[in-house]
Order: structure tokens, then C-alpha cells, then sequence
């Protein structure tokens, strides 16, 4: 250890440090020594290396104990979870939709049919901006293509969307009987349609068809079950342009929301996409009569329609009960005069179940956000909405489909959101490896979801964004992350302060005298030295 | 809109007027429910309440899956989880076998072993039956509000292969002998009741006279063939009794048993039936040694009084008086030479709230008899002290009644068959080759006496033991006794229960005579119509089920090892300590530091100190050379080392805050 190599002997290992006893004879005779300030020999390093070293193997052991102590932890994708949040909340989610308009019989036209086009994309993007942007709307920036058809003339903007001119010479079938039948013009459109426009993307294009009768005072304006409305009447192609940027943006875009009407962002769906209908027929007393109903027959009847309409969007489950001995819902009091029980008339739809069932459904469309109303009033004149047996109009599902992945990738981002915090703000949690494969799935859906949106495939986006936002769910409640079996920096404490507390005092406290004593010592040495010079 | 409503309207006519032609052809069989409640007054002055409930729900594949008076929650059950035939009871208390009996029906399928008892039979293939069942434990559990989720560890439970019925090998029978039963347990289950407690005879079900009350057994069975494909498929039947063994609150001194009435048991009386119900009625059976107790008194007193008895009505009983007339008395079909049991219905359909049924039972004289027992009376203990070893033993001793002689075939070869299931926790390690028998207080050969035997071993935290045995034992035998080994596991501390010094159940065996089936047959064809009596006419296999086992097992003491770490950490503290200080230590300049020190001028008690220390040291003491500035250093370090300790204690403080 030190430059002294006599270790049998402790009297002459010291020599270094304590001078010996005869040097300590020295001062008498040297007046000018003194061993207070001054010494004669180099000071040794031994013992001060002596407790370094045990110092140093103490701090070099800290890391393997802190290692050996730790719990594991599934890696987390943390930067690629704030990267999908910040992705999905930056810029809201929109949707690339393609809309087509039909301008039929306008004469000779006064603009072409890109002009046309320009305008409806500049009205459009005005109504746009008016209505704040919500979750699952249409891009800003969609294209309109417009075709002019006058007698065998066929003008295109251009757009890839080619309109097929002259599919609609039948008109004049529904001209001849005297008026229009709006419920069956809308399915002759629909074979039309069905004709023409499968071409690209699924076939998802918005038509607006107009129409132009001179002898017909009244514009006519409806939208209907599929995804094209018509107008029919006397109007002008600045009117028409205004009035179908109008359809587009709160018609087809929007699903005919009033303005300021806040659906939030909310969709009744749960995260595993499951929906369950549960219908309770309550009876508070049975004794006087046992009501009864064919829910067997409204279910296959009334819900089955509805349920298989919205399959896109979730899994509808129906089930019903009679509960009997319930409070009573609906009061009567017993009137003198007219010697029988009243009831208020508000109670009268719960006499008749399929009344029962319209109410119900049109809270079902109000539950999803949607109005039940046939009429969309606005400043031109008022548009006819057709409503759909299934209770669902095929545009009021895209609008759903589009909300509905919209509001799966927000939830996502905030549930992964939420659990990297909660992982990062938890240090000695165990994260098991399932998780960390629930949350790599689950980034990968969505990644696939938003990749969808922008290529404009909705239903591959609506799948993917549901099984993003459950893998999400299933992540932030697997039943490893409920336990409290983590143990805590504190009790890691108190495991091991018993132990490293009063030792690294110690360790510590001897280090750094011995460092003080060999300061202290050389400078005595030194002064010597200099003296001795 | 309109065109849609007149289209629909049309529609709906059509398929009712569809459905008015088909229900001519076939027999539209709708849900049904029930309710009775039969009464028998029990030889130690207590009453037995038996609330019996059946709900059935037809075949999904012809009535749908829309249901009026079934419960929903648990038509769900059947279909998510398959299950084919199902039973799950909560009781609290013991059934006295000796007492109330232990060989008609109703002691047979109602008396169960304390805590939760579940068992199911699954219709799905094999691989699945494991999940079915883990599933099943849960959705149960949250169905009654009872810890019945712990069924899904496999340790838990077992796969009886030929104790049960079912032969398919998906059944699969769970217990937990622990389970507190109380009102949060009763009322999900009487949510399944279409009136609930609201109406009929649940509303008799006050809470404090029933969890008062010496044994209660609530008990739901349900068995569904929804799944076969055969045509004949009834759909799902469920069972719900409620079994109550209660104690008259009147007293009288005079005479033995206690005339009691419905609103002095339960403190209630019935309002009128459940409207939902197709029939209401309650019964009090009197037992066929009361009955024959009853005949005898009459002959006693035809002889006396040379009177002719035209019909044994209720009015001229000469043991006991029943407050209201019965509908009607149904008679248990003789058996050889034995009397039969007698059944008194009464209807509650005429009743109401204004007039509300309140049934009383009051005896005329003393009277005393004793129920009809199962051949063996069994009970379980445990041999051995300490807390490594021990042995379970269960003792049969002949209850010597009738049925053992009606049993033997022969008089040569009179047998009797006893089957033990018996399910043991692997921390029990139970050696199966340690089985004895003894048979009258002599050992036996074992393989003599054991007809058959199967034994799955306990695999350590893995799955419990299981026991099935049957066996044959000579029909002369007045006591036997089966003994088993066992060593006691330890357990992971984890795996303690938070009251683990109070020991470890082991669960009731079930011990089933297998020659002995038990029932009451009634002659009257249509009283089959009535559940609750064709369910007393169904054949039982007579069974019965032994105590639960509490087990010491050797408990650690849960503070150890934070014990242990302080106690050791210390230890090194003080060797490291130690080492170092050894390690830097330099003697020969501390002698010189002290000869300094000595020499300096010291107080007057360190002087004192010193010359002690000499004279004790038997040296000649030399005084100390004084010492200017010593002192101040060492304050001033010791200063500094509290505020090091203060300061670090600060920046603990403010970090962890």
C-alpha cells in the first residue's frame, strides 16, 4: 500500500504518520521545530486510501443493489403516445369527402362548369368557417365537381368525378303523373346513381342533383335517404350554387345540427363497441292488472332494421324485462265529478307501444346527436329531409361513422395519454409486458386509423379506430395496473435505511477525516521542508 | 311517414292474425312461475319453513328471447355460460341431522353445508368447462354480492368424476365454508322472484326472524336443455327454496312443543298471493311418526269412547288444532307396513290485505317423537395435536333404524353402500395410502371394505385433493370409522388469509348412501301439476353432509422479517463501524495525544476521574499537562455533525414533499 514495505512490525508501519520516539527527543535539541506546525517525514496514504477504498466499492456496489432492487417495467412508447396525441388534438381529424353537383337544363350556361365549381368550393368553405369545426367533419379543402347537362350538351369541371349524362331522360316519367313523389324519385335516383358513381372510393359521393323548371314557381328542395338530394323548380345559378354549398355543408357534412347545438364529443358507444338497448316494462302493481307485451315481435320488426343499420358503428344488443312492484311512473287522481281516474295527457304515449317506439327512436337519433325533424329551415326556403325505415338515413351514417372513428382516436390519444402519465408519475409500478403490447397495438391501430382517414376509407378507419381506442382501454384497466401490490419508494426506505444509514455515515465520515488528517499532515510537512530549504 | 305507419299497421295485423292460426295448431307452452311454502313442525319444539319458488321459461328456439316473468340475469347466465344444470345454496348454520331428520326429501336436497356451495354442469366441450366455470364464479359473485369469485382459483375446486349425478365430466363443485351469509345475499336473490318480497309469500320473509333462526339455506337450481337439439327440450326450470329452521317465540312451560302461528315465526302474515303466480299455497306436514302417534291416540279413544270417526278431518284431531280448515289433506302413499306422511294444503288465493292468511298451529297434549334418520349418522374430526401432523377421521355410527333392514336384498349378503366425497386444500397433504377402516372399533382390511375408490392428490398450489370412495360395509355394522393422514403444508405469507391464526377449513364431506333413495309419493295424479309436490315425488338420493374441518396451521409471525432486516442491518452497521474504525486507528499517536492531553489542566472532576482510573489501574497517577483549545474543537465538530444531520433531514424533508 504504501512506499513502506515493513508490515510485521506496527511500531515501524506508523514510522510515516507519528514520528518515532526518538525523533520526538529532536525538539530540544532543534529550538526552532515545532511539532505542532511542522513534521519530518512525507505523510503517509495508506489509511486515507484505506477508506476511499471502502468508499469507492460502497458506491460502485450502489448501482448493482439498485438494480438487483428494481421491478420491471415493460418499455411504454412514450414519445410515440405524445406524437399520436398531439397529432389528434393539433389538427382536428378531417375527412376527405367528394361531392358532386348536377345542373340540369340551365340553357345556355353563363359560367362553365369550373367556375361553377370554384364558387360552390368558396360558399362551402365560408359556411364552413361560420360553424365551429367539429370531431368527423369533411376537409376544408374537398373537391366540388360539377357537370352542366343541357339537352345532349355535357360540360365537366376538372374532376375525376364524371357524372354520366343523360341518365336522368326518365324525368320526365315522374313530370308526366303531375308531381313528384319524393319517396320514389329518391330510389329512381338511387338506381341511377347506383349506375354511375361506384367508380372510386366506395362509391361515398354526395350528389346534389338540380333541376331546372320554368314552369314550376316553387323550388323544391329534398334531401334524401341515400347520399343526393335534388332541387327542382325555377332558380338561378347563383341561387342554386348557394343552396347546394348549403346542402353540403349543413346537410351532408354537419347531419342537419343546428347551429350551437353541442352534441360534445361523445358517441353512446362502449369501448369495446357494444351498445345495449335494455326495455323495462315496469307494472307498480299487479294485483289489478298483469300488462303484457310482444317483445319478441318489436324486436324482430321494429329493432332488427335499426340494429342492422348501425352495425358500422357498434354492436347492438336488445333485451327486455317486466319488472313488477315498481314505483308507479305515472299518477292518476280520481276525479268526482267525472266518476273516473285522470291521467295527464302526457302520459297517453305510454298506451300505445309503437308510438312508444317512435319516441324511442327518435331518441335514440337524439342520443347519437342527430334531429328527428323532416324540415331544415334556413334562409332560402326550408329543405325536405326523408327519413329512412331504418331509422337511419345512409348520410346520417357516414356522419356517424365519420364522428364515431373521430371520437375513438380522441378517446385513444387521451386514454394512452393518461396512462403514460400515470406510468411516468408511478416509478416503481410493475408494467407487464402485456400492457406494453396492449399499447403498442393500440398506437398501431390508430396509426392505421388516421392513415385510413386521410386516404378517405371509412369503414377500414371506423375498424381500426375502434380496436385502437379498446386495446387503449384494455391497457389503462388491465388488472395489473389496478393492483397496489407496487411497493413504494418509502417502503423501500425503510428496508434498507437500517442498514445503509449508519454504514455510509461511517464509511463517509472516516473518508473524509483521514483526507482531513493527510491535508492537514503535508502542510506540516511542508512547512518543515521549507524551512529546512 | 304516414305510408310507413298504415304499411306497418297492415303488417302487424297480418302477423297477428298469423300467429291467432298458428297457436291453434301447437300448444303454446308460456313461463310459468310458482309459489309455496310448506311448514313441519320439528320433534325439538322448532318449526320448519320451506319457501319453495319455480319459474320455467319454454325453449328459446320457440318462444324467443323475450321473457315476462323469468328472470333476465339469469336466462343470460344459461346462455353465456352453457350451463346445463346448476346449484348454488348460502346457509348459515348446521343441519341437525339427528333432530329434523336426515331421510325425507326435504332434509335431502335442503340441508347443506355451511358457507356457499356451488356446483355446475357445463354444455360445452371439454376444454372450455374451465373458463365456463372461472366466468360463472364470477358473474355469480356479482350477481348475489358474495365472495363466490374465489371459486375461480383451481385450488378451489374439483371435478367430481362419479359422486354427482352428471357423468359427462364437466361438472365441476366448488365450496367456501367461510362465507358470511346475510340480507345482501337474500335480496338479489329474491330480485329473481317476479313480486319480489313485495307480494304472495316472499313478503313473509322479514329479515331478523329468518337471520335469527337456527339453520337458513337459501338455495337457487336451475337446469336448462337449451342446448340439446332433441325436440322435447322444456327450456330452463329454476328453483328457488329458501329453507328456515325457526323457533316458536311463545312460551309455555306446560306443554312440549309450542302451538306457534305464521305472524308469530316470522312476525308477518300473508296479504294475498303473488299475483303472477299460478298457484299459492302452503302446506304443513306432519311427519308419518306423528301421524301414526296421531292413530294411536284415536284408537285409544275410539276404544274409550266406542265412537265412530267418520273421516280423520282436522276438527276432531285429537293431538293438534289447525286455526283455519285445510283445502284439502293429501296422503303420502302407504309404504309396507309403515303409515304415510300427511300433507294439509291451504290456498292463499283467497285471501287479501284487509283479511290477510295467518295459519296457526296448536297442540292439544304433550307429545313427543322422533324423525325418520338416514341409515348412518356420520361426523368428521380430527385426530393428532401439534402443528405438523394430524389425521381427519369420520365416524358412522347406525342411526338403527327400519331402512337398513328394507336395503338388504339378502340375509346372507346384506350390504350397504356408503359413498364419501371429500375435497381437501393441498396445504392439507392428505397420504391416501394411510386409509383405514375400522368397523365396530376393529380395523379392518381395507381393501374388504372398498368397493371403489378414486383420488386425485393435491398438486401444491395447483389443485385441492379429492377423495371418492364408496364403501360396503355389512349391514350389521354399529359404528364404522374411516381414518386418513394428513402433514401440514406451509404456505407462502402471501398466501395467508388476514385472520390466519384462526386455522383453515376444510370442507364438509359429502357422505351419500347410495342403495337409499328417498321420496313421497302421492296417488293423486293431478297434485303432480304442483311443483313443489312433484318436486317431494322426484326420487332423492339420501345424503348427508358432515361438519367443516378447522385446521390450525403453524402461522408466522408477519412482522418478522421487518424484524429481521433491522436486527441484521444494525449488526452490520456495527461491524463496518468497527472495522473502520480499527482500520485507521493509530495507536501510537493516540497514547501520545492522550500523554498531551493529560498534561494539560483539567476540572476538578476529571482530575478525579483520572486518579480513580490510576487507582484502579494500580499506577501512580501523574498529573495532567493542561490543554488550551481541545475542548472548543471537539463542541464545534459536534456541532457541526447535528446541523450535517439536521441539514440532510431538511433536504429530505423538502424533496419528498
Amino acid at each position: 500500500m504504501d512506499a513502506d514495505n515493513t508490515p510485521s512490525s506496527p511500531a515501524t508501519a506508523d514510522i510515516s504518520e507519528a514520528p518515532p520516539t526518538s525523533a520526538s527527543e529532536r525538539p530540544r535539541e532543534e529550538p526552532d521545530f515545532d511539532t505542532e506546525t511542522m513534521r519530518k517525514t512525507r505523510p503517509g496514504l495508506k489509511r486515507f486510501t484505506l477508506t476511499l477504498t471502502v468508499l469507492l466499492s460502497f458506491l460502485l456496489g450502489l448501482p448493482f443493489l439498485l438494480k438487483s432492487v428494481e421491478i420491471y417495467r415493460s418499455p411504454l412508447p412514450f414519445r410515440e403516445i405524445d406524437d399520436l396525441s398531439a397529432a389528434v388534438e393539433s389538427n382536428s381529424l378531417h375527412f376527405p369527402c367528394q361531392f358532386q353537383a348536377v345542373f340540369v337544363d340551365f340553357g345556355v350556361p353563363s359560367f362553365t362548369a369550373n367556375e361553377l365549381s370554384m364558387s360552390i368550393e368558396s360558399h362551402m368553405q365560408k359556411l364552413a368557417a361560420k360553424d365551429s369545426t367539429f370531431c368527423g367533419a369533411c376537409s376544408n379543402n374537398s373537391t366540388v365537381s360539377v357537370t352542366l347537362e343541357s339537352g345532349s350538351d355535357c360540360f365537366y369541371s376538372n374532376n375525376d368525378l364524371k357524372w354520366k349524362c343523360g341518365a336522368l331522360n326518365e324525368l320526365n316519367k315522374f313530370e308526366g303523373s303531375g308531381k313528384y313523389d319524393d319517396e320514389l324519385f329518391d330510389d329512381y335516383l338511387k338506381s341511377r346513381l347506383g349506375d354511375n358513381g361506384n367508380s372510386s372510393n366506395g362509391g361515398k359521393v354526395y350528389t346534389v342533383i338540380v333541376v331546372r323548371k320554368e314552369e314550376m314557381e316553387e323550388v323544391r328542395a329534398v334531401v334524401g335517404k341515400y347520399r343526393h338530394a335534388w332541387m327542382v323548380g325555377r332558380v338561378s345559378e347563383e341561387a342554386a350554387v348557394k343552396k347546394v354549398a348549403e346542402i353540403f355543408v349543413k346537410v351532408f357534412v354537419n347531419g342537419g345540427k343546428e347551429e350551437g347545438s353541442i352534441s360534445g364529443e361523445f358517441m353512446p358507444v362502449g369501448a369495446d363497441g357494444r351498445i345495449v338497448l335494455s326495455f323495462n316494462l315496469l307494472n307498480a302493481d299487479p294485483r289489478y292488472w298483469t300488462y303484457g307485451w310482444e317483445f319478441q315481435e318489436i324486436d324482430d320488426n321494429l329493432l332488427a332494421p335499426i340494429i342492422d343499420a348501425l352495425k358500422p358503428l357498434a354492436d347492438i344488443r336488445v333485451e327486455s324485462q317486466v319488472l313488477y312492484h315498481t314505483p308507479k311512473s305515472s299518477f292518476s287522481y280520481w276525479d268526482d265529478k267525472l266518476g273516473s281516474y285522470i291521467f295527464t295527457r302526457n302520459d297517453l304515449p305510454f298506451f300505445d307501444l309503437k308510438e312508444i317506439f317512435e319516441v324511442f327512436i327518435g331518441q335514440l337519433r337524439q342520443l347519437f346527436g342527430l334531429k328527428s325533424k323532416g324540415l331544415l329551415g334556413d334562409v332560402s326556403g326550408s329543405l325536405r329531409l326523408l327519413t329512412s325505415e331504418a331509422g337511419f338515413t345512409e348520410w346520417e351514417l357516414d356522419l356517424l361513422s365519420r364522428q364515431h372513428t373521430c371520437f375513438n382516436l380522441l378517446q385513444c390519444a387521451t386514454t394512452l395519454g393518461s396512462l403514460s402519465r400515470l406510468v411516468q408519475s408511478l416509478p416503481r409500478m410493475i408494467i407487464k409486458d402485456e400492457i406494453g403490447k396492449q399499447v403498442k397495438y393500440s398506437l398501431e391501430a390508430a396509426k392505421l386509423a388516421i392513415s385510413n382517414v386521410s386516404g378517405g376509407v371509412y369503414d377500414a378507419s371506423a375498424v381500426s379506430s375502434r380496436q385502437a381506442r379498446s386495446f387503449a382501454e384494455d391497457a389503462f384497466y388491465h388488472p395489473s395496473m389496478m393492483s397496489v401490490s407496487y411497493y413504494s419508494f418509502e417502503h423501500c426506505f425503510a428496508v434498507y435505511s437500517p442498514f445503509f444509514l449508519p454504514v455510509s455515515l461511517h464509511v463517509l465520515l472516516a473518508a473524509l477525516r483521514e483526507w482531513k488528517r493527510y491535508k492537514q499532515e503535508s502542510r506540516k510537512y511542508n512547512a518543515w521542508k521549507a524551512k529546512t530549504m | 311517414m304516414s305510408r310507413f305507419k298504415s304499411s306497418f299497421l297492415l303488417f302487424l295485423l297480418l302477423f297477428s292474425a298469423y300467429e291467432s292460426i298458428a297457436s291453434e295448431d301447437i300448444v303454446q307452452v308460456s313461463e310459468e312461475f310458482t309459489e309455496a311454502l310448506l311448514l313441519r313442525p320439528l320433534p325439538d319444539r322448532k318449526v320448519l319453513a320451506h319457501f319453495h319458488f319455480q319459474s320455467t321459461a319454454p325453449p328459446t328456439r320457440t318462444y324467443g328471447r323475450h321473457h315476462h316473468l323469468f328472470p333476465k340475469s339469469i336466462y343470460q347466465l344459461v346462455h353465456k355460460f352453457k350451463v346445463r344444470e346448476m346449484e348454488l345454496s348460502f346457509t348459515q348454520g348446521r343441519w341437525n341431522y339427528e333432530r329434523w331428520g336426515g331421510y325425507d326429501p326435504i332434509s335431502n336436497s335442503n340441508a347443506k353445508p355451511p358457507g356457499v356451495e356451488l356446483w355446475a354442469d357445463f354444455d360445452v366441450p371439454q376444454h372450455q368447462v374451465e373458463d365456463s366455470w372461472k366466468n360463472l364464479t364470477h358473474a355469480l359473485s356479482g350477481l348475489f354480492c358474495a365472495s363466490i369469485n374465489f371459486l375461480e382459483q383451481s385450488t378451489s375446486y374439483s371435478a367430481p368424476q362419479w359422486s354427482f349425478q352428471s357423468v359427462s365430466g364437466k361438472l365441476r363443485y366448488g365450496t367456501l365454508p367461510r362465507e358470511a351469509v346475510c340480507t345482501e345475499n337474500l335480496t338479489p336473490w329474491l330480485k329473481l322472484l317476479p313480486c319480489r318480497d313485495k307480494a304472495g309469500l316472499s313478503s313473509l320473509m322479514d329479515r331478523p326472524s329468518i337471520y335469527r333462526s337456527y339453520y337458513h339455506s337459501q338455495r337457487l337450481h336451475l337446469r336448462s336443455d337449451e342446448f340439446d337439439t332433441s325436440k322435447t327440450s322444456t327450456g330452463i326450470v329454476l328453483e328457488q327454496t329458501l329453507t328456515v329452521v325457526l323457533q316458536p317465540n311463545t312460551f309455555s312451560g306446560k306443554t312440549s312443543q309450542l302451538s306457534w302461528s305464521l305472524s308469530s315465526l316470522f312476525g308477518r302474515k300473508v296479504g294475498g298471493k303473488c299475483s303472477l303466480s299460478n298457484s299459492s299455497n302452503v302446506y304443513v306436514q306432519f311427519e308419518q311418526s306423528l301421524v301414526s302417534k296421531v292413530k294411536e291416540l284415536r284408537e285409544k279413544r275410539e276404544s274409550s269412547k266406542n265412537e265412530i270417526l267418520m273421516h280423520e278431518g282436522f276438527q276432531n284431531n285429537p293431538l293438534f288444532e289447525l286455526s283455519l280448515p285445510p283445502k284439502r289433506i293429501i296422503k303420502e302413499v302407504e309404504k309396507l307396513t309403515k303409515e304415510g306422511s300427511i300433507l294439509y294444503e291451504f290456498s292463499v288465493e283467497d285471501y287479501d290485505e284487509s283479511e290477510p292468511f295467518d295459519l296457526g298451529l296448536s297442540w292439544k297434549v304433550p307429545v313427543f317423537w322422533s324423525c325418520q334418520q338416514a341409515p348412518l349418522r356420520t361426523s368428521r374430526f380430527l385426530l393428532g395435536s401439534g402443528n405438523e401432523r394430524g389425521a381427519i377421521a369420520i365416524s358412522m355410527k347406525s342411526t338403527e333404524s327400519n331402512n337398513v333392514e328394507r336395503s338388504g336384498r339378502d340375509d346372507k349378503e346384506c350390504w350397504l353402500r356408503v359413498g364419501i366425497f371429500q375435497v381437501v386444500p393441498w396445504y392439507v397433504k392428505v397420504y391416501y395410502h394411510t386409509l383405514e377402516v375400522f368397523l365396530d372399533g376393529e380395523p379392518q382390511h381395507t381393501v374388504d371394505n372398498v368397493e371403489k375408490i378414486h383420488v386425485s392428490p393435491s398438486e401444491d398450489k395447483v389443485s385441492p385433493g379429492v377423495m371418492e370412495i364408496v364403501l360396503r360395509l355389512p349391514c350389521s355394522v354399529s359404528t364404522a370409522a374411516l381414518t386418513l393422514e394428513f402433514d401440514k403444508g406451509f404456505l407462502h405469507i402471501d398466501e395467508y388469509p388476514p385472520d390466519a391464526n384462526q386455522g383453515f377449513d376444510i370442507p364438509s364431506a359429502v357422505v351419500r348412501f347410495n342403495d337409499f333413495l328417498t321420496n313421497i309419493s302421492f296417488d293423486d295424479n293431478s297434485l303432480k301439476r304442483v311443483p313443489i309436490l312433484s318436486k317431494l315425488e322426484e326420487n332423492i338420493p339420501v345424503l348427508s353432509y358432515t361438519e367443516v374441518l378447522l385446521v390450525p396451521l403453524t402461522t408466522p409471525d408477519f412482522s418478522m422479517p421487518y424484524n429481521v432486516i433491522t436486527i441484521t442491518c444494525t449488526i452490520f452497521a456495527l461491524y463496518f463501524g468497527s472495522l473502520l474504525n480499527a482500520l485507521r486507528r493509530r495507536v501510537g499517536e493516540e497514547e501520545r495525544l492522550l500523554r498531551e492531553k493529560a498534561a494539560k489542566k483539567m476540572g476538578p472532576l476529571t482530575l478525579m476521574l483520572s486518579k480513580l482510573s490510576a487507582k484502579l489501574r494500580r499506577k501512580q497517577w501523574e498529573p495532567p499537562k493542561p490543554s488550551s483549545s481541545r475542548k472548543s474543537v471537539i463542541n464545534k465538530k459536534l456541532i457541526l455533525k447535528v446541523l450535517l444531520v439536521a441539514g440532510i433531514a431538511v433536504a429530505w424533508q423538502y424533496y419528498f414533499q
